[in-house]
């Protein structure tokens, strides 16, 4: 008998505050719900989960009558001109700033638009790979606003709280992810949790059409 | 009501496309309704042209299967205030270039920060000759110093003075019609008047202000014809006795792709330096915005905080920023321990700076030689003045012994370096020179 068709339907977790494991980042996450400040700067490696925040914070910014705009910069397509009349946007998300750092023109017109939209008296939030002090900015100007405002560093989850999130995720899908599994998956992937979860899909996948339980001898033929 | 398929239409969108993709493109627009007409207003060329490849046709054809009317969708670029959005603003949202670059006479607001004042601005003996020289201007506008040009680096307090200049002027004269206006803004509304035909209004505008602030002059490198309207609106501001204020990054003759008219009349008036704050001016600004935010900084703190940042006055505020949302957010009281706890990841990006290779490396590269140069023994003076600097630098900013240092300097002795250390204090006091390349390199080692 073939494999069952699994149905393909993607589901996606909407990318919420209740949906993301804080650790030891409460303060960070409450001053980002809750600052006012014109510019609020945080910075982790990959797969800690910013983008998922940034989304978040947009979600919650409707929910709250607030218009925001979310700007994913490492799009190579991207040109400064995407910067332009963003000021009039109560909350403006700009997501792995690093990437357009270091060329002269968007450094500019980061800098330009911090300024206007702290005329407006509206809010920045900026997300990088590392701190302001490590991104090689070459504008003086641009760098000493990027400090200014709030910076935190997004702390990573350690193992154990990885193993809960992954938990409470496979459980969202109706998996069942025992703690043996769970642990074996840990030490044997990357643990960056973007490729945790590309990992979970591919077993909620796999699981689906073969109809079996996430065993070890099961996922193994997966990682 | 158009208003309901554009609604429903969102719905479908949030589903079938990612979130990030939802937020960037999708979640940004903003719509207006006729009674067959949806106008969607992107924030700028980009975004429209974007939505225009990609999404348009999908949401048309989608409006198409949820409503049995024809209804047009239309794109533009604009933008309007979400509180605002009402039917009367239909008529503004649909020109939005045209209402944009009307300029604003009327304006009460002066575009200038109320914070800024005098009062709230620390003085200390980096920033003292700027004080003055803008109060001095603040009470007598266009006959004291014309213009008055604020210079210095990043952070430290310019634009502070500039808008402390207006709002005293304002106070003084409340009739007085004062701009303040950021380079980048003059150029951009020039850039929209030229396109616009309205460039007559923009000049009769800035050419009829009491009193002009234009900071960051820098930013007027490269654009020639911002700066040849800018050079004339600057002539008939001056001829009138009005008052200009400017600030800019260094003095002004040093930046590339100002034209020489312009940079020699921009030394017209006072170019004053505005220096980086020395330690006790930095406590003094901390505890003043400690204050401010209605937190009483305890003076270990403020010395602590101001210790370790040193290149900025915004760096300042932001730690300071940081460890007041930490103490309020758990309820901790603001003690040494908590603070060097809340500033953790920022404190130890500058130790990694601030290692003698570090500084050895940047003092080579400030004086053009090179690093074996500076652990040689050769003793000529362009040798030896860079040297003694890096040896000082690193007694003043790192926590190496005086043994560890001398020994990192080719195995010079520990008594070489408490020499070098005097030599330049001593040569920072006759030489003007030798303290603004001990500044500078302060400077590039903090940030």
């Amino acid at each position: 008998m073939s494999a069952q068709l699994a149905l393909n339907i993607q589901l996606k977790d909407t990318a919420t505050f209740d949906n993301f494991f804080a650790g030891e980042n409460e303060a960070l996450l409450n001053a980002l719900r809750e600052g006012t400040e014109t510019s609020f700067y945080f910075w982790s490696a990959t797969g800690d989960g910013k983008t998922h925040l940034l989304q978040a914070l947009c979600h919650e910014a409707v929910n709250r009558h607030i218009q925001p705009a979310y700007i994913p910069l490492n799009t190579p397509e991207f040109t400064p001109a995407i910067l332009d009349g963003l000021e009039h946007f109560d909350l403006v998300c700009l997501d792995d700033i690093q990437s357009v750092i270091g060329n002269d023109d968007w450094e500019q017109a980061l800098f330009h638009l911090y300024n206007r939209i702290q005329e407006q008296g509206h809010r920045l939030i900026i997300s990088a790979n590392t701190a302001p002090a490590n991104l090689d900015v070459r504008l003086p100007d641009l760098l000493s606003r990027l400090s200014w405002g709030l910076v935190y560093q997004l702390q990573s989850l350690n193992d154990e709280q990885k193993q809960q999130v992954l938990q409470q995720s496979a459980q969202a899908r109706g998996m069942m992810l025992n703690d043996e599994v769970a642990v074996y998956l840990l030490k044997h992937c990357p643990r960056d949790m973007n490729s945790l979860f590309m990992l979970l899909e591919k077993l909620d996948r796999a699981s689906l059409q073969a109809q079996r339980k996430l065993t070890i001898p099961f996922v193994r033929q997966y990682i | 009501m158009p208003q309901v398929f554009w609604e429903k239409c969102l719905t479908q969108l949030e589903r079938d496309l990612s979130p990030q993709q939802f937020n960037t493109w999708i979640r940004p627009i903003q719509a207006n309704y006729k009674d067959n007409e949806i106008l969607l207003l992107a924030p700028n060329q980009f975004v429209l042209d974007w939505i225009k490849d990609k999404y348009l046709s999908t949401i048309s054809s989608l409006i198409d299967t949820l409503s049995d009317n024809r209804i047009t969708v239309l794109l533009d670029i604009g933008s309007q205030d979400v509180a605002s959005y009402s039917e009367d603003s239909k008529k503004t949202a649909k020109e939005p270039d045209s209402r944009k670059t009307t300029i604003n006479r009327n304006r009460k607001n002066s575009s200038l920060n109320p914070n800024f004042t005098f009062d709230t601005f620390i003085e200390g003996k980096s920033n003292q000759l700027g004080r003055a020289a803008s109060i001095q201007v603040a009470e007598n506008p266009g006959h004291g110093y014309n213009p008055l040009l604020l210079y210095g680096g990043v952070g430290l307090g310019k634009t502070h003075l500039m808008h402390a200049v207006g709002n005293m002027i304002l106070r003084l004269n409340p009739n007085a019609n004062v701009v303040y206006l950021h380079s980048e803004r003059f150029v951009a509304e020039m850039v929209k008047a030229l396109q616009h035909g309205s460039i007559d209004n923009f000049k009769r505008y800035y050419r009829s202000v009491d009193a002009l602030l234009v900071d960051d002059i820098q930013f007027f490198a490269g654009k020639e014809q911002s700066q040849e309207e800018f050079f004339h609106t600057f002539n008939t501001l001056i001829e009138q006795n009005h008052q200009i204020v400017m600030t800019c990054d260094r003095y002004p003759k040093e930046v590339v792709g100002l034209e020489e008219r312009l940079k020699s009349r921009f030394g017209w008036g006072l170019p004053v330096a505005i220096e980086p704050p020395e330690l006790e001016t930095r406590v003094a600004i901390i505890k003043s915005k400690a204050s401010h935010s209605g937190v009483d900084l305890p003076n270990e703190v403020a010395f602590f905080i101001a210790k370790r940042i040193r290149s900025n006055i915004r760096e300042l505020e932001g730690a300071l920023r940081r460890v007041i949302a930490n103490s309020q957010f758990t309820g901790h009281a603001i003690t040494l321990d908590f603070v060097k706890d809340a500033l953790r990841d920022l404190l130890i990006i500058q130790d990694r700076q601030l290692t003698i290779d570090n500084i050895q490396k940047t003092v080579a590269e400030y004086y053009k030689i090179r690093v074996a140069d500076l652990l040689s023994k050769r003793r000529n003076r362009s040798i030896t003045r860079p040297r003694q600097i890096a040896m000082t630098l690193c007694k003043e900013l790192t926590n190496h012994s005086l043994p560890e240092i001398g020994d990192a300097f080719g195995g010079r002795d520990h008594t070489t370096v408490l020499h070098a250390c005097k030599k330049i204090k001593e040569l920072r006091e006759t030489e003007v020179g030798m303290d603004e390349d001990f500044s500078n390199l302060i400077r590039i080692l903090s940030t």
